[in-house]
């Protein structure tokens, strides 16, 4: 027992070289004195023990080696019970003064939580590989065409087949084009599933199989095949019950049977989501090199070529076609992006913006930890001289107060990581339908746990060695001396808590301007006028199986009756149907020339939008009409046609003049048209996309098989009405599926969830700033108000009025704000660059904002000031005076 | 006065431990913690109380001793403390400990199990079915 006391106090004294000696000393002694008394002579005790003994060099190495370890690994035992010692101690001194430490907690949860989310967010968009093998080998190609400004249009199939056959630089090259079938049989309604044709080729180069059957053969897009089709995991198991004899049986394609080759994996998707995939199918109309448009195509690079050299090979190429097919192809050259790239898209440059917000809130964070823990350093100052005028060592002091740093990150963390899980939950509902793209898994797994212990840790170590290490310096005998309250209160100290006090304004100054453009940016979108009226509109989408519809005669027959019947439901306003409602996508453009117009240079075409309405479209959407007429029943003749035109199209090709009764052509319709009316411009474009001109004809005049049915109703809730449409369809043809089924309203905001995305995480980040800005502000007044409770009591006792005394408080704390609002923006008129392409219809250095936010910031900064002010003000000269 | 019979060396390439009868590894262990199963001893009072009960036909190198004391220090097997001997020497004491003494215990069974189990083959005569 008591050498174990023995040890303890004397921990570092022992030296293994020197014990063991001595200890092997003692045993050759002690054989030769035996030897000797048993009537050896010296000599030979010596040699006969020491020959016993055995190789003592051997020994003796061996066991320091041993002992050595022994001391190591006790003193690593000492540090993790000196630290478990230390953390009990900060713990119990954090229970004490609950109110600090329920502040820092919280904070330092909120900073490692908002990060967490974040940055476990950014890394699964942007980082995580996509689920193919060697991912970074996948490229997306596209056309671009330089000197008309046009970016990442489709291809056109001449131009794939091309560069599919003469490169040198690809390992293959797929092509697919977006599709969607009605699917009939298996269990439920006729259901209409997205997916896509691809060729052959194009699962093997994404390196998937599936999991049950095969892929397609080589030459299974050859028109004239039995008709083959490969379903989704989820569609298997969500309409065929997971039957394991569907693969080499059939299932009902649009009215086709197709045999099923094969099952994807669980989880597969292509191109975004996706159920079913036909092989590619050319169509002899769209065989054209200046067809483009209509398909995607994806390669996989050779190893160890670069992006740069595969898209240098195919732009070879592009220099050959345009030799040869000059028409179609001059100007145009493959665009090639790395997949990952195409998929990040418009998102890659909001999640900087994120992590450079949730950065500067980490460091707001930080800063306001310190401050709180300076003041808090402050006030123990002469615990702290007393433990080391007992003989704590500063290295000592230090450690312990880091602990409690540490800890207090800890207890953060632990609560961050709750918070981080809740973000990712709230960021995976930002996205459109609450579904995030296919290759997004969001949510906390083992990485981004990892990222927030190592967040949590610098944290802890960022902002507690600041105010250990000031503590820990603290000067013994004046503290000790003067009493506990002004301890440790050098000009240093208040000097450093302004420092970051302004730093955490200047910070939230940044954010909130951020935080300002942005909101005002989604105000604007979500604002701006779009020249139709969203409400009360439900919409829904129909595609007519060409094996029933075989004509277009069938076709008009379907939807009139559709349409004569929904007019008639209880609650409807009007009714109407267009192949592509506004911000729904659908974007089909052509040539349009007006009669007796001179022919266009090339290249300087006139664009525009073209579809085929019913006559009520418009009336359903909301849409005025400016002058002439609308479309009625009897325009059905297709030979020689009406057709309505827009604004931009009456100032583009006419000139600005009235063109009812003009004559005009598109690639709408073969043969010329009369305008016979003009409608208001509306937004057709997702925002901010800008509205073109446009051209409409009547869809009796072209009835196609594709249509929305577009339903306004007197009903604040048009959802209400979606059984009703159902049944409508089903009493007229059951295998005839609705899908894409959702108000106008729902089309609408869908359409801003990024810009509102922005506008809501920034604005979270910019309050969140500002809180703590607050707190930062607020304790270091109401801290210098304590410090100068005597002082501000001599002046009251000395006639000061109480006006005087909230001035002088005042002015400390305006200085404060002063200094980081100026700070804060010259950082923000510098980091707004990074936002400029994300705003809309306001200027990065938007002056009312930079106006405003120093205002709204000074409001607030006053409300946390004014109760220590107020605070001095009732100081109380006999009580002040008689304090210390 | 002792016969210096064949030398063995161990495989470590050590070679500092000269034995008679190649001691079984965890052998020597296993003496030691019997030894001081009878009470706190220094190194060389356990060597010399080896010597004596095996009737010197188990010697150990008597170096080897104290790597092996060392190592059952370190696992918490014996503990040791410094002491001023009757020579007025400072000498290193060990002792068994709690977990020591339970050691021995199952070490003794699986010992004598397997000496049994030697024993029963050394004895048959015949040669099994």
């Amino acid at each position: 027992m008591n050498d174990r006391w023995l040890r303890w106090f004397q921990p570092t004294r022992r030296d293994p070289k020197r014990d063991v000696d001595e200890e092997i000393q003692f045993h050759l002694d002690a054989r030769i004195a035996d030897l000797v008394s048993r009537g050896a002579s010296p000599d030979d005790a010596r040699r006969q023990a020491l020959s016993e003994f055995g190789d003592a060099d051997a020994v003796r190495a061996d066991t320091v080696r041993i002992d050595e370890r022994i001391i190591r690994r006790e003193r690593r035992a000492d540090w993790i019970s000196e630290f478990i010692r230390d953390a009990r101690l900060g713990f119990r001194s954090l229970l004490r003064t609950p109110a600090y430490t329920i502040t820092t907690v919280l904070c330092a949860a909120l900073g490692i939580g908002v990060t967490g989310a974040i940055v476990s967010a950014s890394y699964s968009i942007l980082v995580r590989p996509l689920p193919y093998p060697h991912d970074e080998q996948l490229v997306t190609i596209y056309s671009d065409n330089p000197g008309h400004g046009y970016k990442s249009v489709n291809i056109s199939w001449p131009d794939f087949v091309d560069w599919r056959d003469r490169n040198q630089t690809f390992s293959g090259i797929g092509i697919f084009t977006w599709n969607s079938n009605t699917i009939t049989g298996g269990s439920g309604d006729a259901e209409r599933v997205t997916g896509s044709e691809i060729s052959p080729n194009l699962f093997a180069i994404l390196g998937v199989r599936p999991a049950f059957g095969r892929l397609f053969l080589p030459n299974e897009d050859d028109r004239g095949r039995a008709p083959v089709t490969l379903i989704s995991h989820r569609l298997w198991l969500r309409r065929f019950g997971g039957d394991s004899t569907l693969v080499g049986r059939t299932i009902n394609l649009d009215g086709r049977a197709h045999t099923v080759v094969g099952i994807m994996s669980p989880g597969f998707n292509f191109p975004d989501r996706g159920d079913v995939w036909v092989p590619f199918k050319t169509d002899p109309a769209l065989e054209r090199h200046g067809n483009r448009g209509y398909a995607g195509a994806i390669g996989r690079i050779k190893p160890g070529v670069t992006v740069a050299q595969a898209s240098a090979d195919l732009h070879r190429i592009d220099a050959l076609l345009a030799r040869e097919v000059p028409d179609e192809n001059e100007g145009w050259q493959a665009g090639v992006l790395t997949m990952r790239d195409d998929l990040v898209g418009d998102l890659r440059r909001p999640l900087e913006v994120f992590l450079v917000a949730v950065a500067m809130v980490l460091l707001t964070v930080c800063a306001n930890l310190a401050n709180l823990m300076l003041a808090r350093g402050a006030a123990r100052g002469r615990e702290v001289a007393i433990r080391a005028a007992l003989g704590a060592s500063r290295g000592r002091i230090v450690r312990q107060l880091m602990t409690e740093s540490i800890v207090t990150a800890v207890l953060g963390g632990v609560l961050g990581v709750a918070i981080a899980w809740w973000g990712v939950r709230l960021l995976r509902f930002a996205f459109p339908d609450q579904s995030p793209p296919f290759y997004v898994k969001l949510g906390l797994d083992a990485v981004a746990i990892a990222f927030i212990v190592v967040i949590t840790l610098v944290t802890g170590i960022l902002f507690g060695s600041v105010p250990a290490l000031r503590t820990a310096r603290t000067n013994l005998d004046t503290t000790l001396r003067e009493g506990s309250r002004a301890a440790g209160t050098g000009l240093h100290r208040s000097r450093l808590r302004g420092a970051l006090v302004v730093s955490e304004i200047a910070l939230s100054v940044v954010l909130m301007v951020g935080a300002a453009l942005l909101a005002r940016s989604y105000k604007n979108l979500a604002g701006s006028d779009l020249g139709f009226d969203e409400h009360h509109v439900l919409s829904a989408r129909i595609t007519l199986p060409s094996s029933d519809y075989a004509t277009r005669g069938e076709a008009a027959v379907f939807y009139q009756r559709l349409l004569t019947d929904l007019r008639r439901l209880p609650d409807v306003v009007s009714v109407g149907s267009a192949q592509g409602i506004p911000f729904s996508g659908w974007n089909v453009q052509g040539e349009a020339h007006v009669e007796g117009a001179p022919p266009p240079k090339r290249g300087d075409e006139l664009i525009a939008h073209y579809q085929y309405v019913t006559p009520d479209y418009f009336k359903t959407i909301g849409v005025s009409l400016v002058r002439g007429r609308w479309f009625n029943d009897a325009d059905r003749d297709s030979l020689n046609p009406v057709v309505l035109v827009n604004e931009l199209m009456v100032a583009k090709a006419f000139g600005g003049h009235d063109p009812i009764g003009k004559r005009m052509g598109s690639s709408g319709s073969d043969h010329a048209a009369t305008v016979v009316g003009v409608i208001k411009d509306f937004r057709h474009y997702r925002l901010p996309e800008p509205m073109g001109p446009a051209v409409y004809y009547p869809y009796a005049s072209y009835p196609g098989r594709q249509q929305t049915i577009v339903v306004r109703t007197a009903h604040d809730h048009p959802q209400t009405l979606i059984p009703e449409l159902r049944a409508a369809v089903r009493s007229i043809d059951k295998r005839v599926a609705l899908y894409q089924v959702q108000t106008f309203d729902e089309v609408v905001s869908r359409s801003f969830w990024r810009q509102r995305l922005q506008g809501n995480v920034v604005t979270v980040f910019a309050a969140l700033a500002l809180c703590l800005a607050c707190i930062g502000l607020y304790g270091v007044i109401s801290y210098a108000v304590a410090q100068r409770t005597r002082e501000l009591g001599v002046r009251i006792a000395l006639g000061a009025s109480r006006g005087r005394v909230v001035w002088l408080v005042g002015r400390q704390s305006a200085r404060l704000v002063v200094a980081g609002v100026a700070f804060g923006l010259i950082a923000a008129y510098f980091a707004v660059g990074l936002l400029s392409s994300l705003l809309y219809g306001v200027r990065p250095t938007d002056p009312g904002t930079f106006a405003l936010v120093p205002g709204v910031l000074a409001v607030v900064a006053f409300l946390a000031a004014v109760i220590p002010a107020a605070r001095a003000a009732r100081v109380d000269p006999i009580i002040a005076m008689r304090s210390e | 006065m002792y016969t210096r019979s064949i030398v063995a060396y161990t495989s470590n390439g050590h070679g500092y431990m000269p034995r008679t009868v190649d001691l079984l590894q965890g052998t020597l262990d296993l003496l030691i913690l019997k030894t001081l199963s009878w009470g706190p001893a220094h190194g060389y009072a356990v060597a010399r109380w080896i010597e004596t009960l095996t009737g010197e036909v188990l010697r150990v190198g008597e170096g080897s001793l104290y790597p092996a004391l060392h190592r059952l220090e370190e696992r918490g097997w014996v503990e040791s403390s410094w002491q001023i001997s009757s020579t007025k020497r400072r000498t290193k004491v060990y002792r068994l400990t709690a977990k020591g003494r339970q050691q021995l215990k199952a070490e003794t069974g699986t010992w004598s199990q397997f000496v049994d189990a030697v024993a029963k083959v050394l004895k048959t005569e015949e040669r099994p079915l």
